[in-house]
């Protein structure tokens, strides 16, 4: 008997814990519908924000992706920031890239989202055109988000329709990074930016002479590339089903792939090229590959050789394709119930040169030129190239496609699938334009709606 | 959630209401319960619901009727690809995972010393066979400098086999690392083949059947009910295969290697496309229930029950 009750006293504890657990979750749902009415409150005395705060602590969320790198220096730097303003408490949180897009698709969807959310070029149309973005032009105007000292350009890259809604972390570009031992055995000179012919002419002598390969980047950032260097924008074309650039796309693709001194379609697809660590450049299987600049740093730390880097190629001399990208942003949600205080943190974020002592240039080059120049003689040799690639691009390049439409994921996987196909002879490049555009087009068209 | 349980009639204290039977039962299964409403029928549901409507997570979802079900079967070329990818996976996974667990099963199933240690060797593969070390170590291993080739260079085979970057071999690599983990279902052969009644075997043995005989008229016969029961474990855990595809191939090369779930997953998540992602699902759902079903038909046919006599 003694056992009986024992037995359902624990079991009755357990199904009150459940229950608890079960409370506690409508709760949050609760606080959670609340809060949607103290924004909706919020927004129409904005200005009172500062003031309620004064009295209270102010907690802020920040959520991003990344490496553990910058999660340590991250959280050093919101602790500091803690410590200047003992009124804000800062919580943070982070994924990798994979989860992270999930996760905050989910808390978008439940009306959560963190007060400030570290986005990506890729996906700020859609999260602004879903409405779930602050407008940042207001704290902008009003001086909160200090912008003298940023190009610009860099509020341009975040900002739709006119309105900032996303503040660059950081200045990238595309970049052609090669081997320098390599090259130098071939006894070939890289010039600081090539045509696609001279590219093809150089990969030939350095397979003749090293017996080293060639990657051809053949997916959707190349396309992108080779439309701008054509005097165009890929998603422009592709919704207008045109054909012009995927053509000359996928012609060089094919070309290039047909060489001798290209990397074998199946050991490309072994070595996944998408990941850093495994490019085919990082053990000598080829001697050239196609990263961003803040990809430099791991990417010559895994290769652990000297690599170089010099700028993508374009069709003429005289075409131009090279851009600033914006490496990252900060944004602040639309359902934040601290806006003000959000947008002082940001402000914080690009503009101290204390911060970014900390930060390091992690998240790309600062996009606040006086802090870039303070942070530059601090760090290394090979950050030091990124800073010296960066500001070349920076005198030549020319403005930044507008944000990827919604259905880009999909017609870059698209991509990847056509491009394999023609890598593996199993169409040519004309016939797999003509079937990719089409079927690029729905895909945009579908995902717009 | 029901709190009727937790106020007591006035009657009886707290206690007598916690031991009459009922309610210690109920109070027994109610974590399963709740486990189960919140994480797999609600779910279901939501999905279902889902399934009709053009959701793409940041906006509200739009009703279509059947437009994903019609997309999917009429407007998606890679729908059936990767459903053809699956099959295909499944088709040969299985079997020959059945086969692999029946035959290691036989061998461990005489009583020595070591058997505990080698059931536990056997069965490990299956505990750690789906998790990410695993496929990052198959792809190592598969890989054109990896110990697969670098054994095959040894006995003089041909040796610089991309085995992961060729459309015909890459699938392979997946069901070859699904036939290792037949830990489980050796496990449920195990205990399947010991309840064979010794006396069967005696009896043949005194008639004069050979090992052949003894196997195909007694084990096989007598094992029936744990196959049929392994087949449609076996089965329905083929078409839920994620993992492999996801990290060691990516699907690719040319999506030969592209399994529903994954790609299911990518409509969700990666396209933001989750209304079609549900409709993907539940199609599984179907298709799974159907091949189910068609077993449990063709039971009578070959599923011997003893107590059938």
């Amino acid at each position: 008997m003694r056992k009986r009750l024992l037995a359902t006293s624990l079991a009755a504890l357990i199904a009150a814990t459940s229950l608890a657990g079960c409370g506690s979750k409508t709760e949050k749902v609760d606080t959670a519908t609340t809060a949607a009415e103290a924004t909706e409150a919020a927004t129409t005395k904005a200005d009172d924000g500062a003031k309620t705060a004064s009295g209270d602590k102010v907690s802020l969320n920040i959520c991003w992706w990344g490496n553990q790198t910058r999660n340590d220096v991250t959280k050093k730097a919101a602790d500091l920031y803690m410590s200047k303003n003992p009124n804000v408490e800062i919580k943070v949180e982070f994924t990798d890239w994979g989860g992270y897009w999930d996760k905050l698709s989910a808390m978008a969807a439940g009306g959560n989202l963190p007060d400030i959310i570290q986005m990506d070029y890729s996906y700020l149309n859609q999260y602004q055109k879903s409405g779930q973005l602050a407008n940042l032009s207001e704290f902008i105007s009003s001086g909160i988000i200090d912008t003298s000292k940023i190009p610009a350009s860099i509020i341009e890259s975040g900002s739709i329709d006119g309105n900032c809604y996303a503040l660059s972390l950081g200045s990238n570009a595309p970049l052609m990074v090669y081997d320098k031992a390599i090259v130098e055995k071939a006894g070939v000179t890289i010039p600081e930016q090539m045509t696609y012919d001279e590219l093809y002419d150089i990969s030939k002598t350095i397979y003749e002479k090293t017996g080293v390969k060639t990657v051809y980047d053949g997916w959707i950032n190349m396309l992108q590339m080779t439309a701008r260097a054509n005097g165009s924008h890929i998603f422009d074309e592709l919704m207008a089903g045109k054909e012009d650039s995927t053509k000359i796309h996928f012609a060089n693709v094919e070309k290039f792939q047909k060489a001798e001194f290209s990397i074998a379609p199946d050991i490309l697809v072994e070595k996944n090229p998408d990941n850093i660590e495994t490019k085919p450049i990082v053990d000598e299987t080829t001697w050239n590959d196609f990263p961003y600049s803040n990809q430099f740093i791991s990417l010559s730390n895994a290769a652990g050789r000297e690599l170089e880097v010099t700028m993508n190629p374009v069709l003429t001399k005289d075409s131009q394709n090279m851009y600033l990208k914006p490496s990252q942003f900060f944004s602040i949600a639309e359902t934040s119930k601290n806006k003000e205080e959000a947008a002082k943190f940001i402000d914080w974020f690009t503009n101290s040169v204390e911060c970014n002592e900390i930060l390091m240039a992690e998240r790309g080059i600062p996009v606040n030129t006086e802090v870039a120049d303070a942070i530059k003689p601090k760090v290394d040799a090979v950050a030091q190239k990124v800073f010296d690639y960066v500001a070349k691009v920076a005198e030549i390049a020319v403005p930044i496609d507008a944000p990827d439409p919604a259905g880009k994921g999909e017609v870059e996987a698209l991509t990847k699938s056509v491009v394999e196909a023609i890598r593996y002879g199993d169409t040519t490049a004309d016939e797999a334009a003509a079937s990719f555009v089409p079927e690029a087009k729905k895909i945009l068209e579908e995902a717009a709606k | 959630m029901k709190n009727n349980q937790m106020t007591p009639k006035r009657k009886k204290t707290f206690t007598q209401v916690m031991n009459t039977p009922k309610v210690a039962g109920y109070v027994f299964i109610l974590p399963f319960i709740i486990g189960f409403l919140a994480f797999l029928a609600i779910p279901m549901i939501f999905s279902l619901g889902f399934s009709f409507t053009r959701y793409n997570i940041l906006k509200s979802p739009v009703f279509i009727g059947l437009e994903n079900y019609k997309a999917m079967f009429t407007a998606d070329p890679k729908f059936w690809k990767v459903f053809g990818v699956t099959m295909y996976y499944v088709l040969f996974s299985v079997p020959l995972r059945l086969l692999m667990a029946l035959l290691v099963a036989m061998l461990l199933v005489k009583s020595t010393k070591m058997s505990g240690f080698y059931r536990a060797v056997y069965y490990l593969p299956s505990i750690i066979g789906s998790s990410v070390a695993v496929a990052i170590l198959w792809k190592r291993m598969f890989a054109s400098d990896g110990v697969i080739n670098a054994i095959l260079g040894i006995i003089g085979l041909p040796s610089d086999i991309a085995w992961l970057g060729r459309a015909d071999t890459a699938i392979w690599t997946l069901i070859i690392l699904a036939v290792w983990q037949f830990g489980s279902s050796m496990l449920i052969f195990l205990s399947g083949l010991k309840q064979i009644p010794i006396s069967l075997y005696e009896a043949a043995t005194v008639d004069g059947a050979n090992g052949i005989q003894r196997f195909f008229k007694i084990t096989i016969p007598m094992l029936t009910p744990t196959i049929f029961f392994n087949l449609i474990n076996q089965l329905i855990n083929g078409f839920m295969a994620f993992t492999q595809s996801y990290i060691i191939t990516q699907g690719k090369p040319k999506d030969t290697t592209l399994f529903y779930t994954v790609y299911m997953y990518q409509n969700s998540f990666t396209y933001n496309k989750l209304g079609y992602g549900c409709a993907m699902a539940w199609f599984m759902v179907f298709v799974v229930g159907l091949l189910t079903l068609i077993l449990f038909k063709t039971q009578k046919k070959w599923v011997y029950y003893e107590s059938e006599g």
